[in-house]
């Protein structure tokens, strides 16, 4: 039989100062080696001590010690989410697990650069004093290189649980960029501003979609990777019914002809929620699953009835929709310090079983979004209360 | 003869240097007061841009950290709310905290006021944008006055009548009711004209007792449903429209003012000041307004400093070359 609840994390991990200082060329402190070794330690990440070799050197890192230091990151991610609850649970570890994209910049950032046509031209805030920074596509893109084939190759080595691969999407490309080309392009077309605007964002989407697609293929083809996590953070950013559309159109003309195990990760709809999506996403063919933020918008009382779950509330629209594959519950806000109990998470776990009605067996658990925001700390007692919540809510199934 | 005007009609991208300055706050390496004078020197530069280009109002750009979101002030200020969820901020990668009203909205009248650069006041037109009823009513999450959002649209109008006085008191030269909700609808239907015209009714609300200049700014959407019903209902001197999404050649002759946002605040591509020219010709000839600013499409804080800043300079020169050649 099938576990309920299968655990997961959706990507991105804190990166330690060790981690990023010695790439920004800054020299590091007695605390970031002791931080280097503490986390080591804790969790046994095999070969440490030639990570706390190389980080006692300080400064002037080689190009070779750079990459061992990105590797060293990559194995501690790996061993975060395979040891995940180990103080809360009976049972340690995710079931899904991936490196923290710890070789990324960031999961606009790197696909961007590795593709041509673009620019960066300045940092753009998102909100408080988070921001991205923003390229402008000048031309109409290309492939220049693969930028996860390294990654994965890594983490298939050394990750001893199944791994899925996030991938950013072409919306989300299309949308956290600045427009400049089709816009250009499109501005000179006869056709009403919204109609103008709309085939630019088409146009550059499914441009993307195709070099996106040739990423993807080359992962399955030279390094076997089974599963596949498209990240859609932007699906709920443009919002007309031909913009949500073109979420699906994207999903389906990146994924075409390719054969794996497809999910979706998206969070942070608009007041609308993700009815917004509705019914249009549902025409995503090979999607399995579907990630989407809840905890954000959830109470910290204890119970699996509507109110004290008012955050899962859109997962009825699944039901309505007939929908009957998987999905991914985001049952931890991940902007916040503020941590609910392993109870409440077991609540939200068996609230979404109630409400959707799928089997347990799919319905993955995990954070809302990356949590790369967040303090290692932090972050590791985020999917620690992943697991426990799971499994407390393994041993709630049946009656509540 | 039209007048021609210029303004920024909202919040603005921060500097480099203060996104840095941000950063190194948050990361402990500045103090407070460090934070504080990246702000004053950023806000310093983009008034001084304002005025080179012509503007004849200032904006203090929204932004310092009091801004974080479009309501954060007021989320913050104001009686009978407090933060909830994030959110996604319209069609945007931005996002804002919910309000969410757990009783009685009231105001001291110094939510705002005690957030702008009080140094503009003197010597400049201050114009300063907040949110309007409808688009506070819709994103706020009420738990508190139930049946719809009458209740809720007007407790907030009342409450940010408190802060209009004091700003006019205080010699701001300027409010603008910013609107996204009414043409950002996507997936709802536009208001009906009932709902306009309450939408009218809660902006009389929050403008009583004043005489300042007002406007009211649609963005992010396509507002010819409300074509002309919107010049009738709307008690305010301007009426603003976002001209990436609304067509000009939907509007019809009136004798309010007209924000045109023309030069699209969403790309960096730089319109030529012809083409803005023939753009700003066009609203000129239908609407018959005496008087026309110039303005981006929405908030210049979705680019980079430096385009945003670039975006001002051109409808600057756009401004020159309408006024010099007479409209």
């Amino acid at each position: 039989m099938a576990k309920a609840f299968p655990t997961q994390e959706i990507g991105s991990l804190p990166k330690f100062s060790w981690r990023t200082k010695p790439l920004r060329g800054t020299t590091l402190y007695d605390e970031d080696i002791a931080i280097a070794k503490e986390w080591g330690e804790r969790l046994e990440v095999p070969g440490r001590t030639d990570l706390y070799k190389i980080l006692s050197k300080r400064a002037d890192f080689s190009e070779k010690e750079k990459k061992a230091i990105v590797d060293f990151a990559l194995l501690y991610a790996i061993r975060m989410g395979e040891t995940a609850g180990a103080k809360l649970a009976k049972n340690e570890g995710l079931d899904l697990v991936w490196s923290g994209e710890q070789a990324r910049t960031e999961m606009y950032e790197t696909p961007v650069s590795s593709m041509k046509g673009f620019e960066f031209i300045g940092k753009v805030r998102s909100f408080d004093n988070k921001y991205w920074k923003m390229a402008s596509i000048r031309d109409a893109p290309t492939y220049k290189e693969n930028y996860h084939i390294d990654e994965l190759s890594f983490t298939k080595k050394h990750a001893k649980r199944k791994i899925k691969v996030p991938v950013t999407d072409a919306i989300t490309i299309m949308s956290w960029s600045d427009n400049h080309y089709y816009t250009a392009k499109w501005a000179k077309e006869k056709a009403s501003p919204l109609k103008r605007s709309f085939n630019a964002r088409r146009e550059f989407t499914l441009d993307l979609a195709k070099i996106i697609r040739k990423v993807i293929r080359e992962l399955i083809e030279r390094e076997g990777v089974e599963e596949v996590q498209i990240d859609i953070p932007a699906a709920t950013q443009f919002q007309s019914v031909d913009d949500i559309k073109l979420v699906a159109e994207s999903f389906n003309e990146t994924t075409k002809g390719l054969s794996a195990t497809f999910s979706v990760h998206s969070c942070f709809p608009p007041k609308l929620g993700y009815a917004i999506l509705f019914p249009h996403l549902l025409d995503m063919k090979k999607c399995e699953r579907y990630s989407f933020e809840y905890g954000n918008r959830d109470t910290f009382k204890r119970g699996v009835d509507p109110e004290s779950r008012i955050g899962f509330a859109d997962l009825k629209l699944f039901k309505e929709y007939g929908y009957n594959k998987g999905l991914g519950v985001g049952v931890i806000h991940i902007h916040t310090d503020v941590l609910p109990t392993v109870s409440v998470v077991r609540d939200r776990v068996l609230y979404s079983a109630k409400v959707t009605d799928l089997d347990p067996a799919s319905l993955y658990i995990n954070p809302d979004c990356g949590l790369r925001t967040r303090s290692p700390e932090v972050a590791q007692k985020m999917l620690d209360l992943v697991v426990a919540g799971a499994e407390k809510a393994r041993g709630g199934l049946g009656g509540n | 003869m039209t007048e021609i005007e210029l303004s920024l009609t909202g919040s603005h991208a921060r500097a480099e240097t203060t996104i840095q300055a941000t950063q190194d706050w948050e990361r402990g390496r500045v103090d407070s007061a460090s934070l504080s004078a990246a702000f004053r020197e950023d806000c310093d530069e983009l008034v001084d841009l304002q005025r080179k280009a012509g503007a004849d109002y200032i904006s203090d750009g929204q932004l310092t950290t009091a801004w974080q979101d479009f309501l954060r002030p007021i989320t913050n200020g104001f009686g009978g709310l407090k933060k909830g969820a994030m959110v996604r901020w319209y069609n945007t990668n931005t996002f804002y905290y919910t309000p969410i009203v757990e009783g009685e909205i009231s105001s001291d009248g110094q939510a705002i006021w005690k957030k702008l650069e009080h140094r503009f006041v003197k010597g400049g037109k201050l114009r300063v944008a907040v949110p309007d009823p409808l688009t506070f009513a819709e994103l706020a999450e009420d738990r508190h006055y139930g049946e719809g959002e009458h209740k809720l649209l007007f407790a907030y109008a009342e409450a940010l009548n408190a802060e209009v006085r004091t700003l006019e008191k205080k010699g701001v030269s300027y409010v603008q009711f910013s609107s996204p909700a009414l043409v950002a609808r996507f997936r709802k239907k536009p208001l009906s004209e009932e709902g306009l015209e309450r939408l009218g009714e809660a902006i009389k609300v929050a403008k009583k007792g004043t005489s300042i200049r007002t406007g009211f700014h649609t963005y992010f959407g396509d507002a010819s449903a409300y074509i002309p019903q919107i010049f009738d209902l709307i008690p305010t001197d301007d009426i603003g429209f976002d001209f990436t999404q609304t067509d000009a050649d939907s509007l019809t002759p009136t004798t309010k003012g007209i924000i045109a946002g023309v030069s699209d605040a969403r790309t960096t591509y730089l319109e030529g000041v012809e083409e803005l020219r023939d753009h700003v010709q066009t609203i000129i000839d239908r609407t018959g307004s005496r008087r026309v600013t110039l303005a981006p499409s929405a908030d210049l804080r979705y680019i980079p400093r430096v385009s945003a800043d670039e975006k001002l300079r051109r409808l600057g020169a756009l401004k020159q070359e309408l006024t010099e050649g007479g409209s």
